[in-house]
This record gives C-alpha cells, structure tokens and sequence, in this order.
C-alpha cells in the first residue's frame, strides 16, 4: 500500500519540487513584465510629449509620413503612431526579457533569435524611412526641375523617378530583414531590368511613333518659339 | 569677433608700402580679362579727374582667373592723363591684385576688399563689376562724393535699364526691400556701390562670411544691412548699365533662387527690424538724370506661358500647399485665360511672393525646392507684364512698377499675420 501511495505521490512531489524551483522565475517574469509595461508607457508618454514639442507632426506633414499614413488608413497623429510603435517595441522586448527569465531552454534560444533579429529590424526600418524621404526630396526635386526645363512629361518622369526608387528600397529592405533573400533579388532583378528593357522596347520599337510624337512637339515648339528671350532677369 | 580673412604674404607687405588710402575701387573678377582693362582705365581716370588731391588704390580680388585677368589689372594704366585731363593728378593710383581667399564667391571677393579698406584705413570704398563696358569715369565720382563729402554710408546705383530688363529686381527684389525696410533704394542689387570705410568694417564685423553670402548673396546683403542698421543711404543715377553678355547656359531658376533665397533669409535675420515699419520714403539721389539708348529686348512671351501652363499641370500640389485655396484658385483660373487675356493681378502676385516667404520662414519645404517652384509663377508675371507693357515708354513701364511697390505696401500686415501665426 506504501509503495502504491509513493508511487502515486513521487511524481506529484516532483512536480511540486519543480513548480518550487519554477516560482520565483514566474515571479520574475510577471514583475519584468508588469515595471516593463509601466515602462513602456512612461517612455511613451514622454515620447510624444517631446515630439509635440519640437512639432514633430509638422515636419511630418512636409516630410509627407502624414500622407503615407493616411494612404495606410492610419489616422492617428504622426507622434502618436509613433509612440505607440516604441509603445508595443518596448512591450515586445519585455516580453522576451520576461520570458527569458523562465529560464526554459526552448524559449531561450527563441528569446536569443529574437534579439539576433532586432538590430536587422532597426536597420530596414532606418532604411524604409530614409528612404522614403529621399526618393521624395529626388523626385520632387526632378519634378520642378523638369517643368522648369519646360519638359512637357515631367511628372510622369519624377513618379517614374520615385517608383523605381521606391522598389529598390523595398528590395533593400526585404533583403536586410533576410525575407526570402533569394528571391526579392530575383524580383527586383526581374522588376528593375523588366522595366528598363520595356522602355527600351517601347521606345525602340514599339513606341517609335510615339516617341517621335514627343520629339516632333518638342521641336516644333522650339522653331515655333523662334525668337530667343533676351532679357536680363537680375 | 569674426576671424580676419588671410590674405596673402605680399599683398600685406604691399599695403604697408601704401600705408594708408583715402579711397579704396574694388574689383571682384573671375576670368575677365577681356573687359577688366576698360573698368580700370575708367577708375583710375575717375580718381584722377574728380579727386586728384585723395590717395586711391584699386584693389581686384580675383576668383583665380585663368585668362591673365590679374596680369591685365597690373599692366593697365592712362599713358597719357593729359590727352584726357586738363589738370595733373598730384597723388598716385596704387593697384593690388591678388587672388582672394574664402569660399569661392563675389561675396568672398568683397570680405577681401573690404579687409584691405580696413587696413589702409580708407574713408570711402566703390565695388564695380569686372564686365562693365558702360562704366565711365564719373561713375567714381558718383558713388565717391556721397560717402566723402556728404556724409553717407552707402550708395546704391541707379541705372536706366530697358523696360523689360531687371525683372527679378523690379518685381521682386525692389518692391520687396522697400516695402520691408521703408527705404526706396531702386537698384537693391545693381552690383556698383559706395559705401564708407566705417561701414566696411561693420560689414566686416558680421558673421556671414562661411555662408552663402559669400557665395552669391553678397549684393542683397550689403544693402539690407546697410538699412537694416540705419546708415545713411543714398543712390547715385549712373546712366546705362550694359555688361559682358551672361552665360546663355546661367539657368533662370537658379538666378532666381540665389536672389530670392538671399532676401528670404535677410528678412528672417531682421524681422524684429521691417515688422513695425510702414510705408516707404524716398533716399536721396546724386546725379544728373537723362535719357539712355538702350538695345532693343527680344522675347517671347507664348513660351513664357507655356511655362507658366506646365507649372500650373505639374506643380499643383506644391502650389496649392504653399499659397493655400484661395490664391491658388486664382492661380488655376489664370491657367485657362489665352495668351492675349493673360494678365497676372499684382494683388494676387504679391500675395504669392508673402506666401513664398512665409513658406520660406516655416521651412514647408527644402528651400532650394521652394524658391525654384516659384520659377513659372515668375515667369508668368514677367510675361504678363510684357505683355502690358509693350507699348508702353519707359516712363509708364516704371509706374507700374510703382503700383506694384504700392501693393506690396499696402498688403504687409498680411506678411506679418501670416508671419507670427
């Protein structure tokens, strides 16, 4: 009868010896958790408090983010979109850090992939937005350069200017967050030279009526302006 | 205090020879070879004609040339005064020519000039251009006796130009200047003035000299602060100004940003200075004022709309972002008038050119971009002046020029509301 009782309390000791060992880490866990919540928000907080201050929506605004949220039919201010993704960064990595305090090999190793991972985050996500405001500043810097030039499709050549800079951005960013790195550079090969071999097509062979359209207007009008402007601006 | 610019070993052996000057010509040049001879030939007759009794020394500041400008100011000299005069100069005519130190610029060339002044302690400086070939020697005399004699500081130029020439300063630069400083000086960046040693130095005291006042800003910047600062500032009628032929390649929209970019920023630097004035009043003019020939302007006003229409197709959302609704509206509705009706309302355009500063002040967008976007709004104005004003003589061009100027006026509490908001 003893050895049938131990036989059924053994394991249930075990598992109380465990759950012992176990406790604190628990324990652990839920105070990382709970002060890293509070954490988070205070930061948060803080965040949008010294955004406003420096008028962070406004330089949004003419940076064009505000425009890019609204297409993602993101309706929040810029400063608060942004304090609520350092909000749920923040959460994120105090789960990890959380659940690392488990001390369970399992989570371990996927709390260290985690952390191998992040810095690939921060660096496509540094590249996503410097990105998309240079390819801004180029094209529109293109756009009023061409329409001062007199170009008649200079906004088609800046959006033409933007769209290949923008999927090469988006390459670059596929390819540091190492998303089927195979295959994004073959996309993007196919993409940027597909384009590149279509408007050679197009203007070699297909578009040679249209492309002599566009010439002949642009010379017509420059035999058709005739007289050279002669005035001193300054 | 703003560090001195280093000049050259010898150029300062060369000053201490001279020891001191009464009257400092400078010439900024940069492979001017061509021309440089005249404009020295005409300082130094100048000199000798009108202030016999002062020492002079001309000073070129040389962006290194690579056409022999420097050797040409160093060989030119009057053989023989007394074909030309009919009395002896008693004091020499010196001459320094020395490349110029500094980021490469009119404005480093004149930091330069103005140094020297300072060192030889002179009491009245001129800058004229290099390419003139309408300077004469009563120029010297013009820009001088002011500054000498009748106690002024700075004296701008005033040329008579054909109706169409000038346009950025006509429908920019003039009337904004007078508008925001209350000083009608008509040439605000002739590029020929006087100015007195003591002004030299305070200009000398500023910090501008690493920006692009060096660079291209240098005209604008003289006058404003000339005015900003409250020294005495006159003009001097000078005649006709024709010069070398620009750069056909010099593209409009940059000419029109360093113009404009330049004013925009002077109006940050003295905002506390135009905000509480209002009106304008005349400065005094010195010379004899007559008619000048002036060659006939080609232009062609069907291409200048046609820019104004691709500005208007391509630019919409930077436009309408910068002038707002409204204006923009205005805006849109001139894009649908033909060539014949096109007439740009000044009330509309100096509305543009408040909204661009204020844009400008806001930093809405990267200022290179910002000013050159204003390019087919100009150039539909300058067309649509043109246009009214073709049959015009010049006297009629010059008052629309000042209903203009009185627009502006009259529309600046809408410049400073926008401004504070």
């Amino acid at each position: 009868m003893t050895d049938f009782l131990s036989l059924i309390l053994e394991p249930l000791q075990e598992v109380f010896l465990t759950f012992k060992i176990f406790l604190p880490n628990l324990l652990a866990m839920l105070v990382i958790m709970i002060l890293g919540v509070i954490l988070a928000r205070i930061i948060r907080f803080m965040l949008v408090k010294s955004l406003t201050a420096i008028n962070f929506d406004s330089w949004s605004d003419r940076m064009g983010f505000t425009t890019l949220m609204r297409k993602g039919d993101l309706w929040a201010k810029p400063s608060a979109m942004l304090g609520s993704v350092v909000l749920w960064l923040l959460i994120t990595v105090t789960l990890m850090i959380g659940l690392s305090a488990l001390k369970i090999p399992t989570i371990d190793s996927l709390v260290e992939q985690f952390f191998g991972y992040l810095p690939r985050v921060f660096s496509a996500v540094l590249i996503l937005i410097i990105g998309y405001v240079l390819a801004g500043f180029i094209s529109r810097g293109v756009l009023i350069a061409a329409v001062n030039s007199g170009y008649h499709y200079a906004k088609l050549l800046a959006e033409a200017i933007r769209t290949l800079l923008t999927v090469l951005i988006l390459a670059m960013v596929m390819e540091q967050l190492q998303i089927a790195p195979s295959i994004v550079l073959a996309a993007f090969s196919i993409i940027f030279g597909g384009i590149v071999v279509a408007l050679s097509i197009s203007f070699g062979v297909g578009g040679i009526d249209a492309a002599k359209r566009m010439i002949e207007r642009e010379s017509a009008e420059n035999c058709a302006a005739g007289v050279k402007d002669e005035i001193e601006h300054i | 205090m703003i560090n001195a610019v280093a000049l050259r070993a010898e150029v300062h052996d060369q000053i201490k020879k001279i020891g001191y000057a009464d009257i400092v010509v400078g010439i900024p040049s940069f492979n001017n070879a061509k021309t440089i001879g005249h404009v020295v030939r005409a300082i130094q007759v100048g000199l000798a004609k009108y202030f016999p009794r002062n020492k002079a020394v001309i000073v070129n500041s040389d962006g290194g040339s690579s056409d022999g400008t420097i050797g040409m100011v160093q060989n030119t000299s009057i053989e023989d005064f007394d074909a030309i005069l009919l009395h002896r100069r008693v004091e020499p005519i010196s001459k320094i020519a020395f490349p110029y130190a500094g980021i490469p610029g009119k404005g480093s060339a004149f930091r330069s000039i103005f140094e020297v002044a300072k060192m030889l302690d002179a009491k009245a400086c001129v800058v004229v251009d290099s390419d003139l070939r309408s300077i004469t020697p009563e120029w010297i005399e013009l820009l001088v006796k002011p500054v000498l004699e009748g106690g002024f500081d700075y004296v701008a130029p005033l040329y008579h130009r054909h109706k169409f020439d000038g346009t950025i300063t006509n429908s920019i630069v003039y009337p904004l200047t007078r508008t925001l400083y209350g000083r009608r000086v008509r040439q605000p960046i002739g590029g020929d003035f006087g100015f007195s040693g003591k002004l030299a130095q305070f200009y000398l005291t500023q910090d501008v000299w690493e920006s692009d006042v060096a660079r291209f800003g240098i005209d604008i910047w003289m006058t404003t602060t000339a005015m900003a600062n409250g020294f005495k500032v006159a003009q001097s009628f000078l005649g006709a100004k024709i010069h070398d032929a620009k750069d056909p390649g010099a593209d409009l929209s940059s000419m029109l940003y360093q113009v404009v970019s330049a004013t925009f920023e002077l109006m940050e630097h003295h905002a506390d200075t135009w905000m509480p004035i209002r009106g304008s009043e005349p400065v005094t003019t010195f010379g004899f004022e007559y008619t000048v020939g002036l060659e006939h302007v080609n232009v062609n006003t069907a291409r200048m709309l046609n820019l104004f229409r691709e500005g208007l197709n391509n630019l919409r959302e930077i436009w309408l972002d910068i002038l707002g609704a409204g204006d923009f509206r205005e805006v849109e509705r001139l894009g649908t008038l033909s060539d014949a009706e096109f007439e740009f309302p000044l009330s509309l355009w100096v509305r543009v050119i408040y909204d661009y500063a204020i844009a400008f002040h806001k930093r809405k967008l990267p200022v290179e971009h910002l000013i050159k976007s204003l390019t087919p709004l100009y150039v539909g104005k300058t067309a649509s002046f043109i246009l009214m004003a073709e049959s015009m003589n010049a006297v009629e061009a010059e008052a629309e020029i000042e209903k203009l100027c009185v627009e502006f006026e009259s529309s600046k509490d809408y410049l400073i509301n926008s401004w504070k908001k």
